[in-house]
């Protein structure tokens, strides 16, 4: 599947649903092997997709997560933009993460738009009411990318009806910092995210903001390993959208949506997540859908060790 | 614009290893580690009753928890992998319900030990029975 995408950004095709057909098998094949694995792992993690809580992730574990995004147009010519991640926690305070990005759109093209990496920190070592990361990304991506992992300045869903030939060709080199915070109560998180994000050539910086809300539907674990446990459903919703810029910082022009998010944990250490997500004026996209598969592998960096042994 | 790319994926996968490695070392904690951090607990903290305490579908719940969250560093039986503290030991064991609570809720960061303020306070409630019960 990869070397297929890689393939589409050199001689961007036709998305054509044969080609949708097979990932699509492709990415049930590893969900199938995924929960025949017989392991009992469990992260804790948030249920968001736009919002970022403080909890990192554990100590040499990798998650690998595969994220896609249907998006809805108003002048037609829908999209299907997915990711992968690889979340590694470095240590207990900090977690790095490599993104690929790839979009479909179609009547138009498939192709990959790029990469990003980002490192959040933690700067103070335990637990308060509010908790404080530092998040640093850098972004190589062209225009023609479309997986909205955040929403800053004056984003506008007319942005992406620009067709794919051309929008790739404008190459993206962006920093994107956030202030997150985030706080856990009586079982719910309730996060804010403040995003200032700079095109490293050109252009103001642009500023956008996320906050979310959380739970499980059960707090405390029950004694059997189950699938089906209400503790393994996470319930919440998130809201996002963009701020302006540095040259003009208001709500007006931009693109807001409000999403509810579930996920479900199951105890082989997969994690399934869905969002609809609403845009809440016309400057959204009226309708986008997503939806991630992950896995976490702990005592990664252990395991790599070992085969060199 | 794909090659670089591809070679900075490259670059990164090995960036990964390699800080992976380091941070392998370093993040478990040892015993005197441990004690120092529980120590740092907070006085009120002794006072703090467990409500799952002796309870057995609470001590088996903290039993999977611990499977799931626990037993990849400390081990499956909680004897500890490496450096990874023996959680049998008598610090671990003499440590308040409350000071274990806290202790759980904050980790120790700096040394390796992730805080686990992600799960609700009634599981790490249940992970402190289940410790507990190794007495």
């Amino acid at each position: 599947m990869l070397l297929l995408a890689v393939g589409d950004s050199v001689h961007a095709s036709t998305l054509q649903p044969a080609r949708a057909l097979r990932i699509c098998l492709g990415l049930l094949y590893l969900l199938c092997a995924a929960l025949a694995a017989p392991r009992e792992l469990a992260a804790q993690e948030t249920p968001y997709f736009v919002t970022y809580s403080h909890h990192l992730e554990e100590p040499g574990n990798l998650e690998i997560e595969l994220n896609s995004v249907y998006g809805v147009q108003h002048a037609g010519n829908d999209y299907i933009a997915p990711w992968v991640e690889f979340e590694y926690g470095a240590k207990a305070w900090w977690t790095t993460e490599f993104y690929l990005d790839w979009q479909g759109t179609f009547n138009d093209s498939a192709l990959f738009t790029g990469f990003r990496w980002e490192n959040r920190f933690r700067p103070l070592m335990r637990e308060h009411w509010i908790n404080p990361v530092l998040y640093v990304e850098y972004e190589n991506t062209t225009a023609a990318d479309k997986t909205m992992i955040e929403v800053v300045g004056f984003d506008n869903q007319a942005d992406y009806a620009v067709p794919n030939s051309q929008a790739q060709m404008d190459h993206q080199h962006e920093l994107e910092t956030k202030l997150i915070l985030s706080s856990d109560y009586k079982g719910w998180n309730i996060s804010e995210n403040f995003i200032a994000e700079k095109n490293l050539g050109h252009d103001p910086w642009e500023f956008g903001y996320a906050v979310g809300a959380s739970r499980p539907l059960r707090l405390a674990a029950t004694s059997d390993y189950c699938n089906f446990c209400r503790e393994n459903f996470l319930l919440g919703g998130e809201v996002y959208g963009g701020l302006g810029t540095s040259w003009n910082f208001t709500r007006t022009g931009t693109s807001q949506y409000a999403a509810p998010v579930v996920a479900w944990q199951l105890p082989s250490g997969v994690t399934f997540r869905v969002s609809p997500g609403f845009g809440l004026n016309s400057n959204s996209h009226p309708f986008i859908l997503r939806w991630s598969v992950s896995y976490e592998i702990d005592r990664f960096a252990h395991r790599v060790r070992s085969l060199f042994r | 614009m794909i090659r670089p790319s591809f070679a900075a994926l490259l670059l990164l996968a090995l960036a990964f290893v390699t800080v992976g490695s380091a941070s392998e070392r370093e993040r478990e904690t040892d015993d005197r580690g441990v004690l120092l951090a529980i120590a740092r607990a907070p006085l009120k903290t002794r006072s703090w009753h467990n409500p799952y305490a002796g309870q057995p579908d609470a001590i088996l719940a903290g039993k999977k928890l611990f499977a799931q969250h626990c037993a990849e560093c400390h081990g499956p039986h909680a004897r500890g992998i490496g450096r990874a503290v023996n959680l049998h030991l008598s610090a671990v064991q003499n440590a308040t319900p409350g000071e274990l609570e806290w202790f759980l809720r904050n980790g120790n960061l700096w040394r390796g030990m992730p805080s686990w303020s992600g799960l609700p306070e009634q599981r790490r409630w249940q992970l402190v029975a289940y410790l507990k019960s190794f007495r």
